[in-house]
């Protein structure tokens, strides 16, 4: 379980215990504006009720699509009605799970026909902040966010104001920043925000998600089907 | 997942953990090391389970402590039993190094170092708590990550750290990875040596600064055997050769202990199979994983949903019917799980939990 120091609703997002996986909340909240029914939201990206609950809102959205029998738990306990398990079920422990959740949602097992809605929600929306550790060397900098905290499966993250410059998250507890020799851009403490190359690796590694607006950090929000394979 | 289980019948995806491949790893750095001054750290990183690092250290043969590349994770091998814990990273935010000087408060505590400024930011924590930091400096001697890239400079920091209060200077650290895969023995030997052969170099001139240095911890599981050569070395941070990965199998003498246990779920047609193991269950940043134990069979696509298999003639699994697959960067797999199955014999005999899965911080 990830074990980050908790600080208060309130502290700029700057102030957060590194790494951390951070949502912007207006950001989210307008892509979710843009949505056209009927659709199905894929909350197995992000494993998240909180951002679940938000994607449903809207009366176009009839209910969520996730992978597993145990992510559709997660998420019936969280409140969900109407969910789409999009693997099969091809053991009788699973099918009799399946029974067992049908008798209090809406439980589909096959495609019925409604568009799953993807990545658009959270576009733009998601970083990963990280610090500078080390600055070992003229047109290097390294960071403490590696592989563990933002994957590597799908590519290299950006780095948010830095997007000239590569990125790397090639060690599982580091990240590094490679630049021109003669730029001296990070100090050793320095704030940075990176963006994962891939939605759902990023959350397949945290526990929490931090909403942020206007760069303060305003609701915790679990992970809570992380791991439900 | 309940004890006594036959493995076929747990659901899937599932994480093993093969219990006699396990024991068997941890008795080879033991044996080896039973007799040497040499010791084994054991890296927390590679298992996240205090439960394997109380097996690790009751085999023998280590510094009765733990490495730990985060401080979040560092504290929960401390909260389960580890007497002593190192750091093998930088740490510099403020509430992270009061995190580390609290903890240091409990049982010793090092941290490594490859900057001044990181050395006033340890002393500040430190001195806030009342608290005495051991500090290692690390060397880089390949990885070009952090670690200082010339000995004046560790001798430096070495002198610098001495002068400061609230932190103790131990010594020295590196770590490394071969550039030949697979190396022969006469190279892992050879390359790795000269890795080492660069610490110790370290370790001597700080002693000529007239700095004793207590701690040289250079060498992992692929020069466990390397590092016992050489009489300055203390300890080793290894971690990799307890469950093993496909990269690292020319170190023949371990066995893979991890096993990501899947099922086929769908064959699209008589050469193919999809499997529910998803990417984010087993991470392939260095490759697809490895089917094990079926000939023929192997990994051709691995997604979010699952993975495809494929065989050059029939497929040989029905839909229900498992597979086991074997991850080619065995950290980064661990790090995707909460707890593992322990099996012996193809039956569930423990349930090996992970606590500091997730400890990024």
């Amino acid at each position: 379980m990830q074990r980050p120091i908790q600080k208060p609703v309130g502290t700029p997002e700057q102030e957060l215990d590194t790494p951390a996986l951070s949502v912007d909340i207006e950001r989210l909240d307008a892509n979710i504006a843009t949505v056209r029914g009927p659709a199905r939201a894929e909350a197995w990206v992000h494993k998240t009720p909180a951002i679940a609950h938000r994607q449903t809102a809207p009366d176009a959205v009839v209910g969520i699509a996730v992978r597993s029998i145990a992510e559709a738990e997660v998420f019936a306990a969280a409140g969900f009605t109407d969910i789409r398990v999009l693997r099969p079920l091809v053991t009788p422990p699973s099918r009799r799970r399946a029974a067992a959740l049908a008798r209090s949602i809406h439980l589909v097992l096959s495609d019925d026909g409604i568009p799953l809605w993807g990545l658009d929600a959270l576009a733009g929306a998601v970083t990963v902040s990280a610090r500078v550790t080390s600055v070992p060397e003229a047109g290097r900098a390294i960071l403490d966010c590696g592989q563990k905290a933002i994957g590597r499966d799908f590519g290299d993250p950006e780095i948010v104001g830095f997007e000239a410059y590569r990125a790397s998250a090639g060690s599982a507890e580091h990240g590094g920043v490679a630049y021109p020799k003669d730029a001296t851009p990070f100090s050793i403490g320095d704030w940075l925000a990176l963006r994962p190359a891939d939605m759902a690796t990023v959350f397949s590694l945290h526990d929490f998600a931090y909403g942020i607006r206007d760069g303060v950090f305003e609701a915790v929000w679990p992970v809570s089907a992380r791991g439900a394979f | 997942m309940k004890i006594g289980t036959p493995v076929e019948e747990l659901e899937t995806p599932v994480a093993l953990i093969d219990l006699d491949a396990l024991e068997h790893n941890i008795g080879v750095i033991a044996t080896h090391y039973r007799d040497k001054r040499i010791r084994l750290r054991p890296h927390g990183k590679n298992h996240k389970s205090p439960q394997i690092l109380a097996m690790q250290i009751a085999a023998g043969g280590t510094v009765g402590g733990a490495c730990a590349a985060k401080v979040s994770e560092a504290e929960v091998f401390v909260n389960n039993g580890a007497r002593n814990v190192l750091v093998a990273n930088q740490v510099v935010d403020a509430d992270k190094v009061r995190r580390l000087a609290a903890l240091a408060k409990r049982v010793p505590t090092t941290v490594a170092i490859d900057d001044e400024a990181q050395i006033e930011r340890l002393a500040a924590g430190a001195r806030a708590l009342g608290a005495t930091l051991g500090v290692v400096i690390e060397i880089d001697t390949m990885m070009g990550r952090g670690g200082v890239r010339s000995i004046e400079h560790a001798v430096k920091l070495a002198r610098e750290t001495t002068a400061t209060p609230h932190l103790h200077f131990r010594g020295v650290m590196s770590h490394q990875v071969p550039t030949q895969r697979p190396p022969t023995r006469a190279q892992r030997f050879d390359e790795g040596g000269r890795y080492i052969e660069h610490v110790v170099a370290a370790k001597r001139a700080i002693e000529a600064a007239g700095i004793p240095v207590e701690i040289v911890s250079t060498g992992e599981s692929w020069t466990y055997d390397v590092a016992a050569t050489f009489p300055d070395v203390t300890e080793i941070e290894g971690g990799s050769y307890i469950l093993l990965e496909v990269p690292y199998a020319f170190m023949d003498e371990f066995r893979y202990a991890l096993i990501i246990m899947g099922r086929v779920v769908a064959r699209p047609d008589a050469r193919t199979a999809i499997g529910d193991v998803p990417i984010d269950a087993i991470a392939a940043p260095n490759g697809f994983p490895t089917v094990e134990g079926i000939d023929g069979v192997s990994v051709t696509a691995i997604d979010h949903h699952g993975v495809t298999l494929s065989c050059e003639t029939t497929f040989p699994l029905a839909v229900g019917e498992t597979f086991c697959l074997l991850t080619h960067q065995q950290d980064m797999t661990v790090n995707r799980w909460d707890r593992f199955a322990g099996v012996r014999q193809g039956v569930v005999e423990t349930i090996i939990e992970a606590p500091a899965r997730g400890c990024v911080n």
